[in-house]
């Protein structure tokens, strides 16, 4: 009798205790999967391989900042991708409900948007009920790039991205900054020492591997997937310029430390030349923008640029380059019309074409055409009285924008190379004595124009 | 649970000891009870492992949870409390005090928190405040009490000092010249057994604690005339009040019914760095850190940017600030301060405020110094506002006028659209008490006043900027502006009544005895929203036609009586007179200067002139001055009065400043 007992009580505990365990492991389960977020899992979306919680954390974003009166606007490639796609309809259709969730549904772990800096102020009060409902949030801020220039300003220091968290979505948020020569500009993202560096995968954001720039955009007011967002008017167009963005900053420190080797010309013909190739430039980037031809800084104005972050003022002219399938023949009937009569042309379409403008008092504007090759770039000089070709090797490169003298304008990305292509390894040491016949160091003798065609690859007015 | 039926997972157990016992049949029911037995105690066992390893792990998450959001919280903190030195545990502090000629100084615990012996400056009493629980330096200031009311702005300042806080006195040179009784009483009253008895180029050091104990106090007397006291060296111990007294003044500001929470936050950060500010940290009826004045109607600057220039003088900076954000028609988002120095009080005011200031490195020594600050100020600004057309630029010892912004939002389109514009300034140079009488009246005069001013951008990136005086030049900005090869003959359009007042009395140009001769008299307006009348009158060609209609009404005064006397002027109201003086060529201002100097106006140079006119006010009567035959309105002396003429006095000693 005792012993059966003993086997019973034996039983009845072990079947209470597995009765607990499998009430345990249910428990742990169901918290484990509250933590990962899954509260919304019931509420919308019901179509399977949607992600229902990226467009709760949207609307739950767009609720907060149209609570703080913060204008944002949605910039994140994917989803333009997508409306760009549909756009006629979107924007025909102001404010109806739509079917399903279309774009803010797609499977992504942030959404972006982007903010105007100009346009808010009071970001404690924000953080406060971002953390109120329920977000975490990051703030990346850095030295302002517009004091950065400046000798002797500390920098503040100024936000450039936000990240809020819910769950296990992420809306990265980017500030924009106007900037000299009207535009638009954002920071690179770049983490500090004490954070959190899995708060995110930074890695995968679209905006901050570098700092762009970009024009300001015009607007509007769309409805999608029922959320009301601010987009760029024409998505393509900014898909377009974000693919080619990337800016880059003034090499301030190394100017400030050129000009303490070499103090800067401040006699009254700099100052002048300074300010009359300053608005020689701005005069050319208008007329090229225009046109919709790009253009970059090149030979001295981009050693000026790069050297010294300003007009090299003993240059005597701004130079550009174009690529020539970017060539169009209005260029010079656009610029005589601005004012900048032809100086000379020399070559041809098909060959070393270079172009010179006439502007204000001497001052003249040269236009070098680039042509590309399978593992190089070159252009093209020719001397007029004995009608000699010369070939200017150039490693390939991209173009990057950049700021200066209050423009924004494109400049090599692979600065350097491109400098010491021209200038050779003695690039930062002032020369005042300069043969673009022999100086540069990239120069190759290319043989004699056939005399027949001088008159047309020769042009002198 | 009663209802127990055979357990299946026993089962096999069972079957298995079946098959054991048939097939060792040494095996008996004991060994099978055994069997079962131990299997339910290791099922037991790994329940138990499980529960405990579920209860730890829940509360881990739970622990991380609260971690995570501790941590924003942190995050937070740190910016708001970030004390200025590390808190010691020691509750006596030491304390060194050091008076002489030539220098001054003041060190805590070992740390010199002051130290003065720059010739030529830091003459007076040099005041410390150091907080009586942490030790922290909260203020420290220096009252030229040579110079006339300095002692006044001392008393002020003493008045302001929470009670409990510790003053650390010195004198570095004089300090007793114009230290009238009120203010030895003020020092008497804090415990200062010397104070009324401070003489001529005394020394005199002096710790103690506001409304409380003297820590210590040294007194050396000039023996001469000719001579200073010995120096001396005031070595003390200070008690601190206990931490919870700290403590007490931390929950003390916490529950202070100081409203909305971000102005609340910035009070708190201010008052627990700085002292000296009066009631902007006392909790009942704190002074108001945020304004809220009327908005304009049809502001045309409310998109300006304002730089205030500003240098080491705290609390002339938020006086300045106070006048500025109460101005109607303010945007304080497009005010930015700019500081010359890494100084910490200066920021510290303007974080109260809720501004952005930038510090900036100095360059250079004295005059080139502020001329390098304003240019990087300059600069700033329109690189930080670069859709800005203009910019408004601010010192920080100014008094704003209520209607700053609306007198700029009436006249700025003169400046975009008239290029023979060089500025628009509040200020009046010859705008004093007794001179100055119509709010609503604008004058174009050719030289630059400053004080209060709006510069183009397009005047200071195409011509400024590039030409700018080098460090080494030791210009000051603003006499380099008003040079011919800067200014082309362009203009200023002023107010008759300013609307700034310069208060500073400490400066690098500024003393006390200046400042009351040329400053203190001078008219402010204080009148809201004043509609400035015949604005378009002020463009260039239309002010020709303007003068000469004021001069055809203006009635020519008797030249044979004496001008200086206020008998020359009838005693009549709004009416409009001209007088005649010398004036042989465009530069010669002989009799102007002379006559600049008994009407009490500034007279240091020639301010205020347009083609040889000068236009101010006597006796509530609009007065003319014009220069014969150099001006071109000569033509409107009538033939039989002789242009009057004044010798300057035979020995003069060059100017003042």
């Amino acid at each position: 009798m005792q012993k059966i007992n003993k086997n019973v009580v034996l039983a009845l505990l072990s079947l209470t205790s597995l009765v607990f365990l499998l009430f345990q492991l249910y428990y742990y389960k169901f918290y484990l999967s509250q933590k990962n977020g899954a509260v919304f899992s019931k509420v919308r979306g019901s179509q399977s391989g949607q992600d229902s919680t990226r467009w709760h954390v949207i609307r739950k974003f767009l609720g907060l900042i149209s609570s703080h009166n913060i204008p944002v606007y949605l910039i994140d490639p994917l989803i333009l991708g997508l409306v760009d796609k549909d756009i006629e309809q979107i924007r025909s259709s102001p404010g109806g409900p739509s079917p399903g969730c279309k774009y803010f549904c797609a499977q992504s772990d942030f959404t972006t948007f982007a903010l105007l800096d100009k346009t808010w102020k009071h970001e404690v009060g924000l953080f406060r009920t971002a953390e109120k409902m329920g977000f975490q949030w990051l703030k990346i801020i850095n030295k302002d790039p517009r004091l950065d220039g400046m000798d002797d300003l500390s920098g503040i220091e100024i936000p450039l991205h936000y990240i809020f968290k819910l769950a296990s979505h992420a809306i990265h948020l980017v500030v924009f900054y106007e900037r000299s020569g009207n535009y638009l500009w954002h920071g690179p993202l770049r983490l500090k020492q004490h954070m959190d560096r899995k708060f995110v995968p930074f890695r995968k954001l679209h905006f901050g591997r570098y700092p762009g720039a970009y024009e300001k955009p015009e607007l509007v007011l769309v409805s999608i997937d029922d959320l009301k967002v601010q987009i760029p008017k024409n998505p393509s167009s900014f898909l377009e310029e974000m693919s080619h963005s990337r800016f880059l900053e003034c090499r301030y420190r190394e100017a400030r430390a050129f000009f303490q080797l070499y103090p800067d010309d401040a006699s009254l013909d700099a100052v002048e030349f300074r300010k009359k190739a300053k608005s020689l430039l701005h005069l050319a980037a208008l007329t090229l923008n225009n046109l919709g031809v790009k253009f970059w800084l090149s030979s001295g104005t981009c050693l000026g640029w790069y050297r010294q972050c300003n007009v090299i003022p003993h240059s005597k002219d701004v130079d550009l380059g174009v690529f020539i399938r970017d060539y169009k023949a209005d260029i010079i009937p656009a610029f005589q019309k601005a004012g900048l009569p032809l100086k000379h042309k020399f070559g041809k379409v098909e060959d070393s074409l270079e172009l010179s403008f006439q502007g204000e008092d001497d001052v003249k504007l040269d236009i070098f055409f680039f042509y590309e090759e399978d593992d190089y770039i070159w252009n093209g000089g020719t001397q007029a009285k004995s009608g000699k070709k010369f070939k200017y090797l150039f490693p390939k490169f991209t173009l990057c924008w950049t700021e200066f003298v209050e423009l924004k304008v494109h400049v090599p990305c692979e600065t350097r190379q491109y400098v010491e292509a021209n200038y050779g390894p003695d690039w930062k040491v002032p020369v005042k004595t300069w043969d673009w016949k022999s100086s540069p160091s990239n120069v190759q003798y290319n043989g004699v124009w056939p005399v027949d065609e001088w008159d047309d690859v020769i042009q002198v007015y | 649970m009663d209802e127990w039926k055979p357990n299946p997972a026993v089962k096999p157990h069972k079957k298995r000891s079946w098959y054991l016992a048939w097939k060792y049949k040494l095996m008996n029911q004991r060994a099978l009870r055994k069997l079962c037995q131990t299997g339910a105690v290791l099922f037991l066992l790994v329940t138990v492992i499980v529960n405990i390893k579920l209860i730890l792990d829940t509360r881990r998450a739970a622990y991380e949870e609260e971690e995570e959001s501790a941590q924003d919280y942190d995050d937070e903190m740190l910016n708001v409390e970030v004390p200025r030195h590390p808190v010691s545990n020691k509750k006596v502090l030491d304390v060194e005090v050091y008076s002489s000629r030539s220098k001054v100084y003041v060190a805590v615990d070992g740390t010199t928190v002051l130290e003065d012996e720059a010739r030529e400056q830091g003459r007076g009493i040099h005041i410390i405040v150091l907080n009586q629980a942490t030790g922290h330096v909260m203020a420290k200031r220096v009252f030229d009490t040579y110079s006339p009311h300095e002692d006044e702005a001392m008393v002020l300042f003493l008045n302001m000092v929470a009670r409990g806080r510790i003053l650390i006195f010195t004198i570095k040179d004089e300090g007793s010249f114009h230290l009238k009784d009120t203010a030895k009483n003020v020092l008497k009253s804090l415990g200062s057994q010397a104070a009324p008895f401070l003489s001529w180029r005394d020394m005199w050091t002096f710790v103690g604690k506001k409304g409380g104990e003297v820590y210590g106090e040294k007194h050396t007397k000039s023996p001469a005339l000719s001579t200073w006291g010995d120096p001396v060296l005031l070595k003390t111990e200070v008690h601190l009040t206990s931490v919870e007294g700290h403590e007490d003044e931390q929950s003390f500001f916490s529950l202070v019914p100081w409203p909305d929470a971000e102005l609340t936050r910035r009070r708190k950060r201010f008052c627990s760095k700085v002292e000296g500010y009066g009631s902007v940290c006392s909790c009942k009826d704190p002074t108001p850190i945020e304004f809220n004045p009327d908005p304009l109607k049809d502001n045309k600057v409310f998109d300006v940017p304002v730089a205030v220039i500003a240098g080491n003088r705290p609390n002339y900076l938020y006086r300045m600030l106070r006048s500025l954000l109460s101005a109607q028609g303010v945007n304080p988002q497009m005010i930015t301060v700019f500081i010359d120095g890494y100084y910490e009080e200066p920021m510290d005011v303007v974080e109260l405020f809720g501004l952005s200031g930038i510090q900036h490195t100095p360059i250079s020594i004295k005059n080139a110094r502020v001329s390098q600050h304003y240019k990087a100020s300059l600069t700033a600004t329109f690189n930080l506002f670069p859709d800005a057309k203009f910019a408004v630029v601010l010192e920080e010892d100014l008094d704003i006028s209520v209607d700053f912004f609306s007198f700029l939002s009436q006249s700025i389109h003169l400046l975009e659209e008239d290029e023979s514009l060089y500025c628009i300034s509040a200020w009046n140079d010859q705008g004093y008490e007794h001179t100055a009488e119509d709010p609503s009246l604008l004058y174009r005069v050719e030289t630059m006043p400053g004080l209060g001013w709006v510069l183009r951008k397009s005047l200071y990136k195409d011509e400024l900027e590039p030409k700018w005086p080098t460090p080494e030049k030791l210009w000051d900005w603003d006499m380099w502006m008003r040079m011919p090869e800067q200014r082309k003959g362009r203009e200023c359009i002023i107010p008759d009544i300013s609307r700034s007042y310069h208060f500073g009395i400490v400066g690098l140009n500024m003393n006390g005895y200046f400042h009351e001769a040329y400053f203190k008299k001078h008219k402010f307006n204080t009148v809201p929203n004043v509609q400035l009348k015949n604005v378009e009158s002020l463009r260039k060609d239309a002010y020709e036609t303007e003068i000469h209609r004021l001069l055809g009404e203006a009635e020519v005064l008797d030249h044979s009586k004496n001008p200086c006397e206020d008998s020359f002027v009838p005693d009549t109201e709004g009416r409009v007179y001209v007088m005649f003086i010398r004036m042989e060529q465009e530069a010669d201002f002989t009799t102007w200067t002379q006559l600049a100097k008994c009407l009490h106006i500034w007279d240091l140079d020639v301010r205020g002139n347009h083609k040889g006119l000068w236009r101010l006010f006597r006796k509530k009567n609009h007065f003319l001055v014009v220069g014969v035959p150099a001006s071109p309105y000569s033509s409107k002396k009538p033939s039989s009065v002789t242009p009057i003429y004044m010798e300057p006095p035979a020995k003069e000693e060059g100017a003042v400043a």
